[in-house]
């Protein structure tokens, strides 16, 4: 019994903890998102969210950035980290100032991006310095149609996460061993064959780590959205639950709007997670180390 | 002869790209930075000027003569190569004031301003120089935001990192070398539901804890955020943990063993000092969670705020202080900026061992 019992004596801190402040109020969320108002049993919170105005645009404005947003800060991160991907003098801090982005607060980002994209802001300000911008000319970045407004925000978010990812990229790039590359060329491969056949599939686990933990932090993108353009400019979905949350607290309707909303969110998370860790093969790939 | 040469040419050219190509990608992610940190150092008057000037000033020129209602104070504008105008006063602190505030000087009293005056009366116009107090916007923003609320809000902040460190680690870091020494049921529906921790939106989470938290009589204290950052915490210590203990060799802790090393002496002894650079890692990710939170920190506080919240306030209401919002967004930055710099060799050394 007594050696048997030690992992479970260790997990189970964790377990407990989770029970408490995790599950209880997940559990407490989710049944808000089944009752009205008086405490009964109903569908109508989803209703209610379905037929908000804001309902469809935010799925939309959501999906757009998070397809967009995680292709291009996987594929900036990965063809950076191929292209650093060697010792050279300074590397170190080179390292050091990728971490940067990723370490700054929201809070901070945002007042960065707000005093940048105003009209007499530091952006338009740069742009008139190289001279791409003429004289008393002005960009109004915040002004712009939704679909700038998306492109804007899947620009800011690959400012701060590219460097992050390239640092996950990197980390697994230094892993491969430097001879299994070698025998590729060996035997005949050029960079792209030996890049598609041997550097890519041993970066996979890698690469799995870092677009899962992308996709559930890009689902769950909300403060820099609000902290550019205030609420429900541009609706996000978790934006919808702060804005019940905070915005219009107090109304009957405004806490099931919020648990509806956030049931809505965790499944889309989940379902997103798990689908790509299944077509993705890491479920499989598990199996075969647990044996 | 030739040929060696032509390929040191060839090197040095490759090698001078490459080092052309880091530094283009250094400066893509840190000129945003640069502004933020100019910004905060300008005067307000400066800090709403078009095109804003690239670097803060260190000095200020003032121009003195007499005016129609006192005596005409300009400044020397850097953006438009020539002084300009900015008060019309007979009052002599209001001008010293005005210096100070908007200008970002080091105060100025009445006399000093007396003596230029006195100047007036052999020539036209006097002109002087003063040093600027360049931390001057930070002083304000510390006193000023959150209406003196910002220095006890960084105090509690540090508080709430230190307490949510000292969770995560201890319960995180015992279920992460379990799931790295043993196999038993249930791992990795464990492994997995980590993750899945991270999938419910924090938002979401802060809501039903306001009530949980008051019941423990936690609601609206430094410990109660504590417990609801560990949450997002631990799930990355176990993750990060596992890794690092399965790193460390058994063979380590079996040879420990064979010389009449106890298990828990095996484990403090051996294994938690080979850990401790991942460790501190864990340290460090548990630290800028709980340091950067926002969220939750707005919904679980009421009269006693986070540091991250007083900004958060203030880059909102900064439509009149950009200079303000700019110091008090760096004031933020800077502790998460260092502890990265500490840590950053193990950050390194982490990634490379964590996978799905």
């Amino acid at each position: 019994m007594g050696e048997k019992a030690v992992p479970y004596l260790l997990v189970l801190p964790v377990v407990l903890y989770y029970g408490a402040f995790w599950l209880r109020p997940v559990i407490v969320s989710v049944m808000g998102g089944f009752t009205d108002a008086s405490g009964h049993f109903t569908l109508q919170n989803f209703v209610m969210v379905f037929n908000e105005e804001n309902f469809m645009p935010a799925v939309r404005n959501t999906a757009v950035i998070v397809v967009f947003s995680v292709t291009l800060e996987f594929l900036g991160a990965l063809a950076l980290a191929l292209l650093i991907n060697r010792k050279f003098v300074g590397s170190g801090f080179f390292l050091f100032l990728s971490m940067i982005p990723m370490a700054l607060p929201a809070a901070a980002a945002g007042a960065m991006w707000v005093t940048g994209l105003t009209a007499h802001g530091w952006i338009n300000s740069l742009l008139y310095y190289l001279g791409f911008l003429a004289e008393g000319k002005k960009i109004y970045w915040l002004a712009g149609s939704q679909a700038s407004l998306l492109a804007l925000l899947i620009v800011i978010d690959a400012w701060q996460v590219i460097p992050s990812v390239m640092i996950i990229l990197l980390a697994g790039l230094q892993n491969i061993p430097e001879e299994t590359k070698e025998a590729g060329y060996v035997f005949g491969g050029n960079y792209l064959t030996v890049l598609r056949k041997i550097t890519l599939p041993m970066l996979k686990p890698t690469i799995q780590t870092a677009v899962i933990l992308r996709l559930i932090s890009a689902i769950q993108i909300w403060l820099i959205v609000v902290l550019l353009l205030g609420f429900s400019r541009l609706p996000v979905l978790v934006e919808r639950v702060v804005f019940y949350t905070k915005e219009v607290r107090g109304l009957d309707i405004s806490y099931q709007m919020a648990s509806g909303y956030t049931i809505i969110v965790s499944l889309i998370v989940s379902l997103v997670a798990l689908a790509y860790l299944q077509v993705s093969g890491a479920f499989k790939r598990d199996k075969e180390q647990t044996v | 002869m030739t040929k060696k040469k032509h390929i040191n040419i060839y090197k040095a050219a490759k090698r001078t790209t490459f080092y052309i190509f880091v530094t283009g990608v250094i400066i893509a992610m840190l000129l945003p930075l640069y502004f933020i940190v100019s910004l905060s150092f300008l005067s307000t008057r400066e800090a709403y000027r078009y095109p804003l000037p690239l670097l803060p000033a260190l000095n200020t020129k003032f121009e003195l003569a007499h005016g129609e209602r006192g005596y005409l104070l300009s400044v020397y504008d850097r953006v438009a190569g020539e002084y300009q105008s900015v008060l019309d006063t007979a009052d002599l602190e209001k001008m010293s004031v005005y210096m100070k505030s908007q200008l970002g000087t080091i105060p100025i009293t009445i006399e000093e301003i007396e003596q230029q005056i006195a100047k007036l009366e052999t020539q036209e116009v006097v002109h002087f120089t003063r040093r600027r107090n360049l931390l001057y916007n930070y002083q304000v923003f510390f006193r000023v935001a959150g209406t003196g609320q910002a220095i006890p809000a960084l105090l509690r902040s540090l508080e709430i990192a230190a307490m949510t460190i000292l969770i995560s680690l201890s319960i995180g870091g015992m279920a992460g070398y379990a799931f790295a020494r043993y196999m038993f049921k249930g791992r990795d529906a464990l492994k997995f539901s980590v993750l899945f921790v991270r999938m419910f939106p924090g938002v979401s989470i802060a809501l039903p804890m306001v009530i949980i938290l008051a019941n423990m009589g936690f609601y609206d204290e430094p410990i109660g955020l504590s417990l609801v950052y560990s949450v997002g915490s631990i799930a990355l210590t176990v993750w990060i943990t596992a890794s690092i203990f399965m790193g460390i060799p058994v063979s380590l802790e079996e040879a420990a063993q064979v010389f009449g090393a106890t298990k828990l002496q095996t484990f403090f002894r051996i294994t938690l000092p080979l850990a401790l650079p991942g460790l501190a890692a864990c340290a460090m990710y548990a630290f800028l969670g709980a340091w950067n939170e926002t969220v939750a920190a707005i919904i679980l506080t009421v009269f006693k705020p986070t540091f991250s919240v007083i900004v958060y306030q203030t880059v909102l209401g900064a439509v009149g202080q950009v200079n303000l919002a700019a110091a008090g967004g760096m004031a933020m930055a800077l502790p998460a900026i260092i502890f990265t710099f500490f840590l950053r060799r193990y950050i390194n050394q982490m990634w490379g061992g964590m996978t799905v």
